[in-house]
């Protein structure tokens, strides 16, 4: 526990080092393609029309639900177009796009309005608001938007901050926490401030070492400590790194706020600094560009909706055919083309030399795989169960529990894309459980429609049989009363002929 | 242990090469019928890999290039009598890569180790053939002859032990003349150490079948030192360092939890001694490893690691 490692994982070295690690900013993009869809949750609607003029940090398309962020014009210009784009994504598919040609002026949107740069003097609810309002989600590649993570954890007692970046190849946080020393801890600062924790910790890979001098120079403020880690892969990941940093275990099918932990990555933090305390909302990023088809890696500072192509026109690309990958060499997907742009979560770009990926083998259980699992799953075992579609079982050796870190892949003698197995084995089991979700509604639905059914013939005829009884009680009630009126009209005939035999007498 | 080692293909041949001491050793003592042995397994292991995969309609030049046909092949032909006629070899390797791999599905989805498997039928099916151990230097090449090999036979140690106490005598007075299985066994623990050392088999394994083995045997030598064989008798004799680097970490057929290895190396190591010392069969690797090749599904059920946050 002391020196922060985990059981498995990785040592990777850096494919592509780069020289230094600069933050380019690169110039205003002509035009901007703005994803309406973001990570998860419900596309996000569109608030302006084509031939509208924009500004930028202006709202461009909002949501009511929870898991989703608001978009913002991320340049001034008129909007063109909003149409279906192809998503970066393995899938291919397309969603809905805002877009937006510049008029070069990047003329902003007034921001002095609910200005909160004085954070100190603002209620966590205000600056809460601002955070949601800003667009901001996870910058470290999932983006989950932030404001929804900090409610969730909310009375947790620690903040982590992830600037461990620890798959191999991307550099765009260290980049950005060279720049901006002073943003990273402001940013953990305001997010202290709102999210009660009383201690936050910075957690940086200890081959980032001008990073971590840099922010333990600046960092004057007690509650907060900058750790260096050991360089080993997936210690990024968010149950691994709070259980590197705590002890802490977050118990399967939990999160970290469960344990009181609230995590975010360093590029949200300095996201949250830009909207609370300069009041201008997500409308950039830092990406890497690296790959073997690059010759030197660069970290630039780009407008979001930027197009791929736009922004490697800035790396001195090796001619020929190369392949595109987004986000890091281990979890990231392969891409078909360029023609994607610069989203939220967008961290890195590989531009590689094609290579011929060696055809995958027959899995013949040497479990390297097992020794390598951050979360100490079997591999092999998953493997077997999902490639026969054996759900139950693949659900048994703890299907759920992997984090999809690509570990078991890197090291399979057999070259297996284990991690494409195990994802789809999640789908299917995601798909069965739906299904067995609906066949239960509908045999309840057919059993209470069965039992209503049989009660309502029940009640029928008890009230039948109880209509029934009254009706034979007030027959035999009538009979009893017209014997009862035939006795006393004998009786009367009686007195009346006795009177008139004795009045006869 | 960071990076991809290597490859499947890979893996396989550095166990081949493991083997080269121990064969050599066998050479050494029995001549170079071994070296013949090995290769008619070899061709007959190709032969019969790549007619079964035309059958099944599969690719191949990729499933002859894993090694895994070629390893069993060798595994088999070291574990016979080097003097057995070639028929033996031939129907052994055929019986193990058709019925004990590819009618499974082929590599990676044999329950049993093929080899073992094509052992054990060779045995119940020839006992005769399958017992007969060359004398040591006058191996030859008796496998293409038909007969006048009884002349040429010896017996192992193992099995004189066996006859001997059946004869009444006690193990104390027996006197072992033979060498040859004792500089076998040393050459294949050389190769294991090789293995483990570029981490392509892990410890567990190998250690818990000698700890079993070991274990198993000196209590039976503390009961009765007079009718049961020391420990170290039994780990230099037979085909114990064999079994406990190169046939019971066949990967595929063993178990694959850590806990679950041990558990498994443990069992055949004490079966092995079991079946040595009390049953019929001269030595027991082959059915002790089928013997809980049958047990490894249960076993890595119950043995799973405990899972993060679990």
């Amino acid at each position: 526990m002391s020196n922060f490692t985990f059981k498995g994982g990785l040592v990777l070295e850096n494919p592509f080092p780069a020289k230094e690690i600069d933050l380019i900013r690169i110039p205003l993009p002509d035009r901007v393609v703005l994803p309406m869809q973001q990570r998860i949750g419900d596309q996000a609607k569109p608030c302006v029309s084509v031939g509208d003029h924009v500004l930028t940090g202006q709202v461009i398309a909002t949501i009511d639900d929870d898991r989703c962020a608001p978009v913002h014009a991320s340049i001034s210009g008129t909007v063109v177009a909003i149409d279906n784009q192809v998503m970066a994504h393995q899938s291919g598919l397309e969603a809905l796009c805002v877009t937006i040609e510049s008029d070069g002026e990047d003329e902003w949107m007034d921001n002095s309005v609910a200005c909160t740069e004085n954070y100190d003097f603002c209620t966590p609810d205000t600056i809460y608001n601002k955070i949601r309002l800003s667009g901001i989600v996870g910058m470290g590649g999932a983006g989950f938007p932030t404001h929804t993570k900090v409610q969730f954890a909310e009375g947790c007692h620690t903040l982590i901050v992830n600037a461990t970046e620890c798959e191999p190849g991307i550099m765009c946080d260290d980049a950005l926490m060279q720049a901006y020393p002073t943003k990273v801890i402001r940013g953990v600062e305001v997010l202290l401030h709102i999210c009660g924790a009383e201690k936050a910790i910075i957690a940086i890979e200890d081959d980032k070492k001008e990073s971590i001098e840099l922010l333990r120079k600046f960092c004057k403020n007690e509650r907060i400590t900058i750790e260096a880690i050991p360089t080993k892969y997936t210690s990024g990941a968010e149950k691994i790194l709070v259980k590197s940093l705590l002890g802490i275990e977050i118990p399967s099918g939990g999160y970290a706020s469960d344990v009181g932990v609230l995590c975010q990555n360093v590029g949200t933090l300095v996201a949250i600094f830009d909207a609370v305390v300069e009041n201008r909302p997500l409308i950039s990023r830092v990406v890497t560009i690296t790959g073997s088809a690059i010759k030197e890696p660069k970290n630039l500072q780009v407008r979001l909706g930027a197009s791929y192509d736009y922004v490697l026109s800035f790396a001195d690309i090796e001619q020929g055919e190369n392949d595109i990958r987004m986000a890091g060499m281990m979890m990231g997907v392969d891409l078909e083309g360029t023609n994607y742009s610069i989203s939220k979560n967008t961290n890195c770009i590989f531009v590689n030399k094609p290579i011929e990926k060696p055809s995958a083998q027959e899995c013949i259980r040497c479990g390297m795989c097992n020794t390598v699992c951050p979360v100490e799953l079997l591999p092999q075992q998953l493997y077997w169960y999902s490639k026969s579609s054996n759900i139950e079982k693949a659900l048994d050796y703890n299907l759920l529990d992997c984090i999809e870190c690509g570990c078991c892949s890197h090291v399979c003698p057999s070259n297996i894309p284990l991690v494409d197995y195990y994802q789809f084995a999640k789908a299917l089991n995601k798909q069965q459980t739906k299904e067995k979700e609906q066949t239960d509604n509908a045999r309840e639905r057919f059993e209470f429609r069965e039992f209503r059914l049989e009660r309502n013939k029940q009640e029928r005829a008890e009230m039948m049989e109880a209509k029934k009884k009254a009706l034979k009680e007030k027959m035999a009630k009538d009979k009893a009363q017209k014997i009862a009126i035939a006795a006393a009209q004998e009786r009367v005939n009686a007195a009346k002929t006795a009177k008139e035999s004795e009045d006869a007498r | 242990m960071q990076d991809k080692a290597m490859d499947t293909n890979q893996v396989m041949r550095q166990v081949i090469y493991a083997l080269a001491l121990g064969v050599a050793a066998q050479v050494y003592f029995f001549g170079f019928s071994v070296l013949v042995q090995i290769a008619l397994a070899v061709i007959t292991a190709l032969a019969a890999e790549a007619l079964v995969l035309r059958m099944r309609g599969m690719q191949i030049a990729p499933s002859l290039r894993d090694g895994s046909a070629v390893l069993t092949a060798v595994l088999l032909a070291i574990a016979i009598p080097s003097i057995a006629p070639w028929w033996i070899i031939v129907l052994g390797v055929l019986f193990a890569i058709v019925f004990g791999k590819q009618l499974f599905g082929g590599l990676g989805n044999n329950p049993f180790n093929p080899a073992m498997l094509g052992y054990a039928f060779l045995l119940i099916s020839y006992p005769l053939q399958m017992t007969q151990w060359p004398s040591e230097f006058q191996g030859a090449l008796a496998i293409f002859e038909f007969s006048g090999v009884d002349a040429l036979t010896g017996a192992t140690n193992l099995d004189y032990v066996k006859t001997q106490l059946m004869l009444g005598e006690s193990i104390g007075a027996l006197t072992f003349e033979s060498i040859s299985q004792m500089w076998i066994n040393f050459g294949f623990l050389l190769g294991g150490i090789y293995l483990l050392l570029r981490r392509i088999v892990f410890w567990h394994i190998p250690l818990s079948l000698i700890a079993g083995l070991a274990l198993m045997s000196s209590i039976l030598y503390l009961i009765d030192p007079a009718n049961f064989s020391s420990p170290v008798f039994h780990l230099i004799n037979g085909a114990t360092m064999l079994a406990a680097f190169f046939i019971a970490t066949d990967p595929v057929s063993a178990s694959t939890t850590p806990l679950g290895r041990l558990i498994y190396g443990f069992a055949i190591g004490a079966i092995i001694i079991v079946i040595r010392v009390f049953g019929g069969y001269p030595d027991a690797v082959a059915f002790a490893v089928l013997l809980m090749n049958i047990t490894v599904p249960l076993i890595d059920y119950y043995t799973q690691p405990k899972v993060f946050g679990k």
